[in-house]
């Protein structure tokens, strides 16, 4: 089955458009799948403002991730769960997007977005400008059919120890092939930001968990991501080296820096915030 | 607008506000941010950086900063057949962007000079002026605003 709108689509339907100004939508996660982690939620909010940005362009261009200033994590979603979704746009013009937005999971807020900025590229580079003006037609009308998104494939991190409590370094090898880079994007698979975002976020609670527990029976969360930048487009098959370096620790939160390399350019950095959270 | 009478008094009066929004930006100590230091060679910037900053510049100033702008503000009156030939600064050009960045030190100007190149000389100082026109260009249209 072609992938396209179907592998890394996370908007069933978009229920109300102010053009340039807001935009409101939903998805039903998956029922089949054993998780839905924090990344895709924002991407879904990230991909309801794409969908405002292109239709106010006309389909000419498109926002891709760069900047997000706050990315706050309040709950868990859970398999099967309907998102709400809604996007405010701050600034729109064919450079770039600012916008906020927020995702409910069966009206609980789970998660906030603020201050993020995409850059705008041409769509025709990266995908079919026509083919999206019929996608957007269907999620403004019946919706799509929920369901496409099967899961991702692995993406395993090799750690490599640092000092243990202060830094820890990984290398991350990208798909050469997968599912979602046909349809993130058809004419020009990159790989997506919040999945570099996902593994940023697996090695940053990786070396939480040599932290000193907060109190007994409490471990540390991940409950905000900031100054999350994503400096350059990741392609298949690439080769990163991330690296999280503990920044401070009190007994109440604990930051950490997040930083993606390859060779000596920079791909992502990110602060993650943990706070204290009863132990499961 | 042109930037030739903006004083130092007003590049003073905003820079600690646009060091530390830069600062935060960029992820260094505002003491790293000097008003001459160069964006790109100095404080390690990209290209992302810049729009960052400029929207934090927006947000913290509440003014609107033509994204982009700054080589078609620096060109003036000159066409872009007078400023640049093949993406390469002409003579003319290449004065007048020495004159539109005057915060930037002289010796930072290497003739011939890309037109790409351009924001390599991007030092804090001009975006305090960036900031100052947009203020002036707001408190100008406050004015002819009917009352």
């Amino acid at each position: 089955m072609d992938d396209h709108f179907r592998a890394f689509s996370f908007v069933d339907r978009i229920s109300s458009v102010e053009s340039g100004i807001r935009i409101s939508g939903s998805y039903t996660v998956p029922a089949q799948l054993e998780s839905f982690p924090a990344p895709l939620v924002a991407e879904a909010v990230g991909q309801l403002a794409a969908w405002a940005a292109m239709s106010a362009t006309d389909f000419r261009f498109r926002p891709v991730a760069g900047i997000a200033a706050s990315i706050e994590m309040l709950a868990p979603v859970r398999p099967g769960q309907n998102l709400e979704l809604n996007a405010t746009l701050e600034t729109l013009d064919d450079e770039a997007i600012a916008y906020e937005g927020t995702a409910h999971a069966d009206g609980t807020l789970v998660i906030r977005l603020e201050n993020c900025v995409g850059p705008m590229v041409p769509i025709k580079e990266f995908d079919d400008p026509q083919a999206l003006r019929n996608r957007f037609a269907l999620l403004r009308g019946a919706g799509a059919e929920p369901g496409g998104f099967k899961d991702l494939p692995p993406l395993p991190l090799n750690l490599i120890p640092g000092e243990p409590g202060q830094s820890l370094r990984a290398t991350f090898s990208t798909p050469h092939s997968a599912p979602f880079f046909n349809d993130h994007f058809p004419r020009r698979p990159v790989f997506p930001g919040t999945l570099l975002m996902h593994s940023n976020l697996q090695l940053a609670a990786a070396l939480a968990a040599g932290f000193p527990a907060p109190t007994a029976g409490e471990r540390w969360a991940i409950r905000r991501v900031t100054n999350m930048k994503l400096r350059s487009f990741t392609q298949p098959g690439e080769e990163l080296e991330i690296e999280a370096r503990l920044n401070q620790i009190g007994n109440d939160a604990a930051t950490v820096t997040v930083q993606t390399r390859n060779g000596t350019r920079g791909v992502s950095t990110a602060r993650v915030h943990f706070v204290p959270e009863k132990s499961a | 607008m042109s930037n030739a009478n903006i004083t130092n008094d007003e590049i003073q009066a905003v820079f600690p506000k646009v060091s530390a929004t830069m600062a935060d930006a960029l992820g260094c100590d505002v003491e790293e941010v000097k008003l001459d230091a160069s964006l790109i060679a100095d404080l390690g910037a990209e290209s992302i950086d810049f729009l960052d900053i400029i929207f934090r510049l927006e947000r913290s100033f509440k003014v609107k900063i033509p994204r982009g702008k700054i080589v078609e503000e620096a060109r003036g009156d000159l066409s872009e057949a007078e400023f640049e030939h093949g993406g390469v600064l002409s003579e003319a050009g290449f004065e007048r962007l020495k004159t539109f960045l005057n915060e930037v030190p002289a010796d930072r100007f290497k003739a011939p000079m890309k037109s790409a190149e351009i924001p390599r000389l991007f030092t804090t100082a001009t975006f305090c002026k960036m900031v100052i026109r947009q203020q002036r260009n707001a408190a100008t249209t406050a004015d002819s605003q009917p009352a």
